[in-house]
Order: C-alpha cells, then structure tokens, then sequence
C-alpha cells in the first residue's frame, strides 16, 4: 500500500486542521483505506461501555472541528475526494453507533472510562518544572523558575520544547516548537535553534576563546544549562554534524566582527535564518553516513515552528516564527488577569502576513499564493523552519530527492511538488521580534503551541494561570442582595466555582493546569472530568481528529526583582 | 420532653419516648412528600413537635431565634408572675462575695440577686470569666447558616414537619409558606475565639460557597425545590460544647451560679426541658432526672482553653450529623494530660482514649498486628478489637497484667484531730472508722441516698484518709466536699491527682512480682484484701500499695509518686518477665469488672440509683447507729423495698460474631413486657457470653405504676435483650457467678487456693 511507504502516514489520512494538505491521488486511497478500519479497533473498547457517550463525544467536538473540517473538505485540499467518499467515511461510524446502541445501551458505562488518578498520570507524564535557584537566599534572577508539559495527539508528537540557561551571556531561553510533515524539523530546531542563538549573542572575545578551545583540543566553555524533561531527547548521531555546522558558523561571526555589542533582536533573527539556512545546505550537500544522510533530509522536508523567548533581566524579546504564540500575563491593579500577545501569527488571518507574502512574489501569483488561508493552498504557517519544498527551486528538489535515499524516493509527500510554484521561495524562517520591558504588574509569560490556542482564548489562558499561580481564586463572594435568584440557579452557580478550585489543588504544574482545562473545559469553563477522561481515552488514530498536539511552557517572573532593577 | 436524648442522639435507636425518627414508609404520608425526591430516604425523619418554653407562639411565627414577638409573649407571661425584663442592658461582670452571688453589674446599675443564670450562648465563655471569681464555660461558636426562600407556589402549611436529613447533613422546615433549610457541614467555620464578638455578629457575611455543599444535599433530597426563590442567606453563629452536650447546672466554685448554655445548636428544641430541669435545679437543689452528663462539673478548667474549644467544636459539629458508634474517641484536643509513662506505652503499641483529658490505654497492638483505619472501625457489630482485649483478660486470669490507671481523681483529707474522720463518716455512706491500713469501699450519697460518688478510701493514719474517685469526678467531687465539709482550718483536703501515677497489677501472678520487688511477704495472711500499706518498691521508697484491683481479680493498685513512676513501672516489667506480665488496657479492665457484676459511677450508678438499689447494702452502716447523708431514704428503701434493681443478665442466643453488639441502653424485656434499661455491657471472655448490666423496674401492668421489685419478681422472669430491634434471651442474676471468683490456679500453688478477694 502506499501509504505505508510515507513516512508519515498519517499525516495523509487525518482529514483533521493539518498543517499541510497534501492533494495527491493516491492519498486518497489509504484515506478511506486507512480510515474504514478505526471503528474496528474501536469496537473492542467500546464493546462494554454505552456507546453513545462516544459518539457524544464526537458530536461534542464536532462542535468544535467540524467548521475546521468542512472548510478544509469543502476548498478542496481533498479536491480529488468527492463529498460522497467523505461521507462514506463517516458513515460506518453512524451504523455502528446504532447497531451498539441498540445493543449494549443498559450496560453499565464505567468501564470505558480513565478514572482520575489515570487521567492525571496521562496529564503529569510529560511535566517538567524549573526553579531558578536562590542565591545567598536571594533570586537575582528575574524569572523565578518555569513549567511545561506537552499532551500528545499525534504519535509520536510532533511538537517539541526547550529551556536553557545561557552560561556566557546572562537570560533564560525558552522555546516551543511545532512540527509538520514529521517531528524531524522540530526536534532539530529545539536541539540546535539555542546554539545559535547563544553564539549570536556571545561578545566576541568569548567567540574567541571558545574558538581557541576548539582548535588547540582543550575543554569548551559551556554555552548553555539545559532543562530537560527526561523525554526531551538529543540526536547522538549527528550532533558532530551540527557542530560542525555551528562552529563555521561562531567562526564566520569571528570574521565578521562588527565590535558593535551584540542587539538580542538582531542575534535571534540572525539564529533563525543561520540555523535555517544549516538545515537547507546540510540537505543539499547530503552526508556520507547514509543514516544522517536520511535525517538531514527528512530535517529538511519537514517543517516546524518556533517561538522562542529570551529574559534577560526586565529585557524580554521573544521571536516568533510561524503559528505558536506567547503571551504575557499581567495581574491589573484590581487583582484581575489580562493577556498581552507578544507575538503575532504567521498564518492567512494575519493580515500583515498575507500582504508581505504578497508583496514578496509577482502579481500573476497573488491568486494562488494564499488559498483556503493555506500558503499555496498546502500550509497553514506562513514562516517556518524545513519545509525546503517552499523554499528550494524545482530543480534543487527534483535533484535533491532523486540522488537521495530510497525512502525518500519512495515517499509522495517529497516528490510532490506545490501547484502554482513559480518563484520560491514562498517560505522564510525569518522571526518576528518583540521587545517588551517587563514590569512589576506582569507576573508571567506563557508560550504554547497552537494546539492551546485552538481551544482557549487568551484572557481565559491569563486568568487561569494567573490564578493559579498566585492560590487566589478571583471569584467575588457571591451575594443574592435583592436579585431574584432560585435555589436552581444558584446551585449551578456554585458548584461551577467549586469546580474551579478544586481543579486547581490537583495540579501542582501550571503547564498542566493548563492542558487539564484546555482539553477538559466544558461549556462553563471549568473542567469537566467525564469529557477530559473522554478525550484523553480516544484511540491513537481518534486522537488528532479532536485536539492537536499541546506544548505550553509558563514562566513565572519574579515581580520582587523586576520592581528593583526598574 | 425526655432530658435523655438532650446529650446523647442516637440515630440508630428509634424507640425514644417523645422524639420521633420517622422512616421512609412514613415519610410518603406526611405533608409536603411530594418534595421528598429519593424514594430510599436513608436517614431518617425527625419531628419537632415540641411546645417552647416562650410559648407555641413562638413556633408558629417561625423564626429560628426567639425574635422580638417572642419575647413579647414572654414579658406577656412573666410580668404577671412579677418578673421584669430588661432589655438592652449588658452585664459588665457578677459580684461574689465568700464563694456566693451577691448581684450582677450592668450599665444601668447594680442588680442584687442570690441567683444568677448565666445563659449568654456564646457570649457565656467570655461573661463567665468577666467576674473576679471566673466560671468556665467550655464552648465555642462556629458559623452557621441557614436559607431562608420565598413561599412555594402553594405555601407549605404550618403543620409540615421538620425533616432532618442526616446524610445530607441538613435539616428543613417551613418558614412563612417557603422553606427554612440549614445544616451542619463537613468543615465549620469557628469564630470570635479570641472573644469579644458582641459588635461582629451584626457584620457576619453571608457564604454561598460554604453553603454549596448542604444546598446540593437539600436539592438532591428535594429537587423540586429547585424553581424555589432565595429570600436570604443567613450566617447565625451557635456555640458548641466539647462533647457535643449542652452545659447546664451550677458553678463548681461560686454557689448561685447558674449556667445554662452550649446548646449545640438545638436550643429550640431543648429549651423547653433545659428550661424545666434548671429551675428544678435553683428550687430543688437538684433537677428530677438525673442530668449529669449535662452538668457543668463535668468540665474543669483544664477544658477552658480557647485553642482546645476551637480545634474540638470543629470536630464537634460535623458531629452531629454523622453515625454515633459505640466507643467513639474524639482525635481532637488530645495529649492534654498525660501519664508519665506515655511515651513508653505508646511505644508499646498502647491505643488511647481520653477522658476528662486524660489519656488512657484501650489495648495493646502487639507488634506485627494492624488494627483497621479510624473510620472503618466504626462498628456496632463485633469490634476489631475483640481478640487483642481477649488475650489480655486471659493474661489477667492467669498471669499478670499492668494498667495505668493514673487518671482516677485522688483526693487527701487530712485533719489535726478527729475532724477528718467525723466529717466523713458524715459524708460516706460506709464505716469509715476501720483499723489504718484498711480501704473502704463506699457511696458518696446525697438526701434521697442516690451516688454522688462511688469510691475506695484508704485510711492513712489515724487522722488522715486517702480517697480515689472515676476520672470525671474531679470537679463535681470537689464542689460537693467543699460545700460539704465544715469551714474549719484544721480540716484540708488536697487534690493529689496528679502527684501519683497508678499502676494496677491484675492476675494471680501479681503477688509474686511485688513480693520479688520489695522483699516483702504479700501472700493473704500478711497482706488482706482491701489493706493499704506504704512500702517500697525496687528502689522507691514511699509507695501505696493496695490489695484491690478494681475488678474483682487478685492484685494490687500502685500509687507512685509520679518521680518514681518510670522506675516502677520498668522494675515491675523487669521483674514480671518469668511470670509472663504484659500491659493491659481499660478495655480488659471494664470486661473483666462487668463479668463480676462491678457497678460503675458515671455508667450505671448516678445520683438516682442507691446502694439498696445496687446490692449493696453491706457498704452502709445502717445499723451502726451513725448519721449520715441520704440514711433516711435508705431506711426507707430498706423497709418498703426498691422501686428498681440493678441486674446482670447473661445473653444466652447471641451470636458474637454475626449479631449486633449490645452496648447500653437496650431495652429489658421481662416475659415480653418493658421492664428497663441496660447501663453498660461487655464481653465476657471467661463465660464466652455478653454480660449486660441494668436496672429493672417493676410496672404494673394496667396503670404504669412503679411497684416494689423483690428478689422474687427479678427471679421468676423470662428475659430478653433488645439489640436494634432483636431479642435475645438472658438470664437474670443478682449476684456474680461465684465460680468466677474461684481462682483457676497451677497445683503448684494451692496453698493460694483459700484467698478469696471479694
């Protein structure tokens, strides 16, 4: 089947908000093909449990996805799957809701479900926390330490984090990473975009000395202090390849040497586009190592995101590149929460974004560029790292892949080639930097990939976190006074603000606080554990069509120092 | 109303005169059952039906605190009677003058009286300790709130019951045509412990978070309720008393002194008996029914501290909702006062209880036994702790076993001449006048030859006596000695309680143990039963050592001076290792005391039972020429006969594993009539029967009468015991099994075998 030959298959049949689309014929195939047979693996989980709180539960999230769905099925990123085959994919789903229904309905339901204790170990596997440590009893520091976790939706995930303390230079980096078309991309932006960023900010005289440590063999200074959840793991086989790719990279800032103090804006956009740049020539040039050789390309053909913030006293520049967002917390002087976005997306909501891209191609292109709010009708970022099919010529990508491994050969997705590709190219990693002095009131910074802000708004994000970290509930003791309220009403009042607080205790990671309400949020806003067990208990094949990947990272500031040093 | 069910509810018994628990069949025909939702009602109903001391006025306005048109009413009724009421007037302090009540200070001037009634509520703690001479009243307030909702649709009618819903922890009632819903709730809110809350209370907030919980449970209960409009949201503090019982009765130190307060939150229901039995009280000298678990003396001072009363009310209050199991410990204001040897029982795996403050040994969990958790011991059934208590009995029959029993009240009286003794044998209903060296076991009676006290005294010396009193006796015992005694300064009595630690050596082996360690003969003919003698013991010098055991077993009792208690208590492990001494507990105690048909204070005797009542009559000295406290009732008693007996009845069909426990307060049944009341009940684990003690009356059968019981009437009856419900036959006896007393002994010690105890 030829599905099976992709390298990632599934990217081809989820019919869910993919990132890229890919309108090949024979994906249509393993599209039905592979789909058909879900409610089969379905059918012995749900065999003893009442099978119509499933099908609620994709009634529920249907809600949800389904303009996402229809949007994408109706433009015709599917355009050679009829609506009749899309309804023919639906529709085994429908029968057998019925015919277990009839069946089974009396039978007690319990079973299906994950009690708390499971759903919470699925939430807390992935949580990492930080605390900068104290020094002499005193944080200097003005971030007081970090959380974050990653829900996955896709398997494996294809999103990524990382944090690191910058040894040479002062500030904390932290970053989220989507990738698309595979993890690949990602996992070597979150290992490699730091590197560079810390030698774009690194003086020159330290540029030196670690050259000179380099050259004469002695111990290399430290660049970074990683924070690592245990599952955040390094490539060992081509971490020679890139730092290689790094050090001719320090060597050209050593020739280069302006003996201007670095600018942290300039240092990170010149990361981006150097490490995107690496991840494009190390395709193009191949490696011997035939392993390597397949990563750096399939590095290459996929794709990823970044969001990346830099804190370096009240100094904090994050650069964004593509659809993942950070946002700043701040607690108003009434004690509420609001959000202040510190990055803009690069997708076709974005107006600024869809001009620029616009500008950047002839004319004759402006109807094709952006189509069904994907760049060239295929994906949904406007910036990212990888993706050398929106960057490379045709030439180069016909040469690249016919000279390249079989697998990749073999792979539709590398050999098809955009329609409308006149004058790549189409794609930069190129970040968007701001700036933004912190302030006392702004108690913490919250990056996350868009598999959160799909679900949450942002003033909702800013509120929970910022009630949970500060233990204050907001909630204003409510007082009937001369208002006409039933006993009804009020229950349903109160037993939602109880909700409220008692999902915050069972947290003690506010990434995960987080992720517990994105994914188990009801209609209320307060979580809902029967629709959180629900969710986390879809089938892997399930799990994509009803939320996406989530990686969220809060920084919490530390107002005490932030109010001293301004 | 019954005063009983004042102190202590029992959800499980529904056979109370004058308090109706209403099951769920009933439930369908009351008025209003169309909101009852749930067709299992697994608590029950309860129905008020009680007239208030105010007036039924009061009642029917509704509202839960005597409002204003209540005390209308009451101005109304009492002015007549020539009684004044002020309103708006607050008491700065109580005047005292030699130990009495002169007047009340108020700022609108002094108020003479002879009698002062301190039922402030919450404010009577602080009130109490207002005057120079301070009164303790132990209780603290905790929130409290109630809904109060717009009438239904078809307002409720004013004859709708009070529902109580125990699971729910709630209570409803109707209240002007709409519904009037509170509860006690799983985490309460005390307040106002530092005091001085009279200006707060108007500012209490109302809490609808708080609230949520009792709104769902009233909502789950009553789900129609749901359209119902909220009027109001009221936080009405109530105070509540460590025991969950209200105070009431005179002050232990100042005479006049009256309080009458802690009503846990039922003051409405109770008002009408408390009201009743206080004034009995003031006029009679002592209220119709015996009341002590409610009196005042049952607390001291050492109850009086704000931090205990706030962490214990919060356990108090959710209290009084849940399940009432037998042997129920409070966790709260614990580790008070404490044995010197605490820590080392402890170690020994000792499980506490507490009384009066004082902790005390269950049993022993030998090393590598695991009892079940504090919430799934709750049982009415066969308790966990069946088998450890059993093997420490079996080491008191035939070894030796060691109880701290330290917490007993120890009084010293002591005079320069005869006045002690004089004073005494006024006071003690038995021969005081024994040979020094002897202990008398005697009732402290008041007029009507009711126990005020049951306890052993030991003659010390000529002039001097060494009286040990039940734990709970410290305060009441006192107040009745120092009204009691002469003003005379050559007469002093002494609190010793806490300068000895007791130790009881329980088992035939005790005698060997004490002989080894003081070099001394203890054997019968050197050292009676009930004889006192100071000696040493190990290294220590200056101990009291007397031949009783409080349970009818061989042994002694230890009074140690508490500096010597660890130095005693490890020479007597040492030295008690070869004949097999191990620790035991009261639990072991209060098994092996019930078996012999061993009358407790407290339990079953109170101050309206009287030793002619008890079998006892041997330990008073009617014939002996002497006056003395309560001898006329009991000539009287003596020649007309008892009015009731205390009997001991021997569960025959019961199953100890599968049938509930009896525990007290189960029904008597002589051929098939109601005759009584059990006072308390134990395994026996020598008859392998459940031992019941109580009272049979003897009523006659058309008019209800209390008719003389004869020895007869108590031996020519079919019996039987109600458990919950169930009967099992019994076997009545006034006298314990003497085979009991016939100590099961080796051949090797026969020449023991003539020592009888009792």
């Amino acid at each position: 089947m030829l599905a099976a030959s992709c390298c990632d298959r599934r990217m081809c049949v989820c019919p869910g908000p993919r990132r890229i689309a890919i309108p090949v014929r024979s994906s249509r195939l393993p599209l039905l093909s592979d789909a058909m047979p879900a409610p089969t693996h379905l059918f012995p989980l749900i065999r003893n449990c009442e099978i119509s709180r499933i099908c609620s539960t994709m009634c529920y999230c249907h809600h949800k996805h389904l303009c996402c769905l229809s949007s994408h099925f109706a433009h015709g990123h599917f355009r050679y799957a009829p609506q009749k085959k899309f309804a023919a994919l639906y529709r085994p789903k429908e029968n057998f809701y019925q015919f277990v229904h009839a069946r089974d309905y009396a039978s007690t339901p319990q079973r299906f479900y994950l009690t708390p204790p499971q759903v919470n170990s699925i939430l807390k596997a992935n949580e990492y926390s930080f605390k900068v440590p104290e020094f002499d009893g005193k944080n200097v520091s003005s971030v007081l330490g970090f959380d974050s976790n990653q829900l996955p939706a896709n398997a494996p995930i294809e999103d990524r984090r990382s944090a690191a303390t910058c040894l040479q230079t002062r500030g904390m980096l932290l970053g989220v990473f989507d990738g698309h078309a595979g993890c690949a991309c990602a996992q070597a932006v979150s290992e490699r975009l730091f590197y560079y960023i810390a030698v774009s900010l690194l003086p020159h005289e330290t540029l030196l000395e670690i050259e000179n440590a380099v050259e004469s063999g002695r111990a290399l200074l430290p660049i970074l202090q990683w924070h690592k959840h245990p599952n955040d793991y390094f490539s060992k086989e081509a971490s020679k390849l890139y730092f290689n790719s790094l050090r001719t990279y320090w060597q050209e800032l050593i020739d280069l040497n302006s003996g201007e103090t670095t600018d942290v804006k300039e240092a990170l956009i010149n990361a981006f586009k150097r490490l995107d740049n690496d991840i494009s020539l190390e395709a193009q040039v191949g490696d011997p190592n035939s392993f390597l050789n397949y990563l750096v390309l399939r590095v290459a053909f996929s794709g990823a995101t970044a969001c990346v913030a830099h804190v370096d006293g009240v100094d904090l520049h994050v650069a964004n590149t593509g659809d993942s967002r950070a946002m700043l917390g701040v607690q108003e002087e009434d004690g509420s929460w609001s959000a202040v976005n510190l990055s803009y997306d690069h997708n076709a909501q974005n107006e600024r974004e869809v001009e620029r891209v616009k500008t950047e191609h002839p004319k004759s292109e402006e109807k094709s560029l952006v189509k069904q709010d994907r760049l060239l009708g295929l994906l949904m970022p406007f910036r990212a790292f990888g993706d050398v099919k929106f960057k490379w010529s045709i030439e180069l990508q016909k040469r690249v892949v016919e000279s390249g491994p079989d697998q990749l050969n073999d792979n539709e997705y590398t050999k098809f080639i955009p329609p409308n590709y006149h004058t790549p190219p189409y794609l930069t990693a190129e970040p968007e930097v701001i700036h933004h002095k912190l302030r006392p009131q702004d108690k913490f910074l919250v990056l996350a990939t868009d598999g959160l802000w799909e679900t949450m708004h942002r003033q909702d994000v800013a509120r929970i976190v910022g009630e949970y970290l500060t233990g204050v509930h907001h909630q204003q003791p409510i007082a009937v006074g001369g208002y006409k309220v039933t006993l009804g009403q009020m229950h349903g009042l109160l037993t939602e603000r109880r909700a409220k607080i008692s999902s915050v205790f069972e947290d003690q990671n506010a990434a995960t606080h987080l992720i517990r309400h994105a994914v188990g949020n009801n209609e209320f806003g307060t979580v809902d554990h029967e629709r959180l067990s629900k969710m986390l208990s879809l089938p892997e094949e399930l799990a994509r069509m009803y939320r996406d990947d989530i990686t969220i990272i809060v920084v919490q500031f530390n107002s005490h120092v932030i109010g001293m040093i301004s | 109303g019954c005063p009983r069910r004042l102190w202590m509810p029992h959800p499980w018994r529904h056979s109370r005169p004058g308090w109706m628990w209403l099951w769920a069949a009933w439930a369908a025909g009351c008025p209003g059952h169309s909101m009852i939702g749930h067709i299992a009602l697994a608590g029950a109903l309860e129905v008020k039906w009680e007239t208030l001391l105010v007036g039924k006025k009061e009642l029917s306005d509704s509202s839960l605190t005597p409002g204003y048109e209540g005390w209308w009413w009451a101005d109304l009724l009492l002015s007549s009677a020539g009684v004044q009421i002020h309103e708006r007037t607050s008491v700065s302090h109580v005047s005292v003058q030699k130990g009495r009540v002169t007047g009340v200070e108020t700022d609108r001037g002094h108020i003479k009286c002879q009698y002062f009634v301190n039922c402030a509520g919450q404010w009577a703690y602080e009130l109490g300790h207002s005057g120079e001479e301070p009164v303790n009243i132990p209780l603290h307030a905790c929130e409290h709130f109630y809904l109060l909702t717009h009438p239904l649709k078809e307002p409720l009618a004013n004859n709708v019951p009070t529902v109580v819903d125990p699971d729910g922890r709630i209570y409803i009632r109707n209240w002007q045509g709409g519904i009037l819903s509170g509860g006690f709730e799983k985490n309460p809110k005390p307040l106002f412990t530092e005091g001085r809350n009279q200006l707060e209370i108007h500012n209490l907030q109302e809490d609808w978070d708080h609230f949520e919980p009792l709104l769902s449970s009233l909502l789950r209960r009553m789900p129609n309720l749901e359209a119902l409009q909220i009027m109001q949201l009221v936080n009405c503090p109530e105070s509540f008393t460590p025991d969950m019982r209200c105070i009431m009765g005179e002050s232990p130190t100042v005479r006049g002194y009256f309080v009458l307060a802690g009503m846990n939150s039922a003051g409405i229901s109770y008002g009408g008996g408390a009201g009743k039995y206080l004034a009995e009280w003031m006029v009679n000298g002592y209220p119709s029914e015996n009341v002590w678990p409610l009196d005042l003396k049952r607390f001291g001072t050492l109850q009086s501290s704000r931090t205990f009363l706030r962490h214990r009310v919060m356990e108090v209050m959710p209290l009084m909702c849940d399940l009432k199991v037998p042997r129920w410990d409070f966790q709260t204001g614990r580790q008070l006062r404490t044995s010197p040897l605490y820590d080392r029982l402890d170690a020994q795996g000792a499980r506490w209880m507490e009384k009066h403050g004082f902790e005390r040994v269950k049993y022993f969990v030998p090393p590598g036994k695991d009892l079940l958790d504090l919430d799934q011991s709750k049982t009415f059934y066969k308790p966990d702790w069946f088998d450890i208590v059993g093997s420490e009995v079996k080491c008191c029959k035939e070894a030796v076993c060691v109880i701290d029993m330290s917490s007993f009240t120890k009084f010293e009286i002591s005079s320069t001449g005869d006045q002690a003794l004089q004073s005494l044998q006024y006071l003690f209903s038995n021969d005081l006048d024994v040979p020094v060296g002897h202990v008398v076991h005697t009732g402290m009676l008041n007029e009507n030859g009711g126990y005020e006290n049951d306890c052993s005294i030991a003659r010390l010396s000529k002039r001097s006596f060494f009286m040990i009193s039940p734990t709970d006796q410290q305060v009441h015992c006192w107040a009745w000695l120092k009204n009691h005694l002469p003003e005379d300064s050559n007469l002093t009595i002494e609190d010793v309680t806490w300068k000895y630690t007791a130790l009881n050596l329980i088992g035939p082996r005790a005698v060997d143990v004490l002989s080894e360690l003081s070099y001394a003969p203890m054997t019968p003919e050197h050292f009676p039963s009930f004889f006192c003698k100071e000696m040493s013991v190990g290294y220590a010098n200056g101990i009291r050592v007397m031949s009783i055991t409080h349970t009818g077993e061989p042994g002694f009792m230890l009074y140690i001076p508490i500096e010597y208690a660890l130095h005693v208590y490890n020479e007597v492990m040492n030295m008690g290792q070869k004949y097999g001494i191990r620790n035991a507990g009261y639990y072991a105690l209060r098994s092996l005391r019930i078996e012999k048909f061993f009358a407790f204070w407290g339990q079953d005797l109170d101050a309206f039972t009287t030793p002619m009542e008890c079998g006892r009559e041997f330990q008073v000295k009617l014939e002996k020429g002497m006056e003395f406290v309560g001898q006329e009732a009991l000539l009287e008693q003596k020649q007309n006969g008892v009015y009731k007996r205390f009997t001991m009845f021997i569960l025959e069909d019961h199953d100890t594993d599968m049938d509930l426990w009896p525990w007290w307060g189960e029904p008597i049944f002589r051929n098939g009539r109601y005759v009584g009341k059990t006072t308390s009940s134990a395994y026996s684990y020598t008859l392998e029967r459940h031992v019941c003690l109580g009272f049979v009356q003897h009523l006659d059968e058309k008019t209800g009468e209390e008719l003389v019981v004869t020895t007869d009437f108590i031996n020519q009856g079919e019996y039987e015991i109600d458990i919950a419900g169930q009967r099992f036959q019994a076997k009545a006896k006034l006298y314990p099994f003497s085979s009991l007393f016939a100590q099961r002994r080796r051949k090797d010690e026969v020449e023991l075998s003539g020592y009888q105890r009792e």
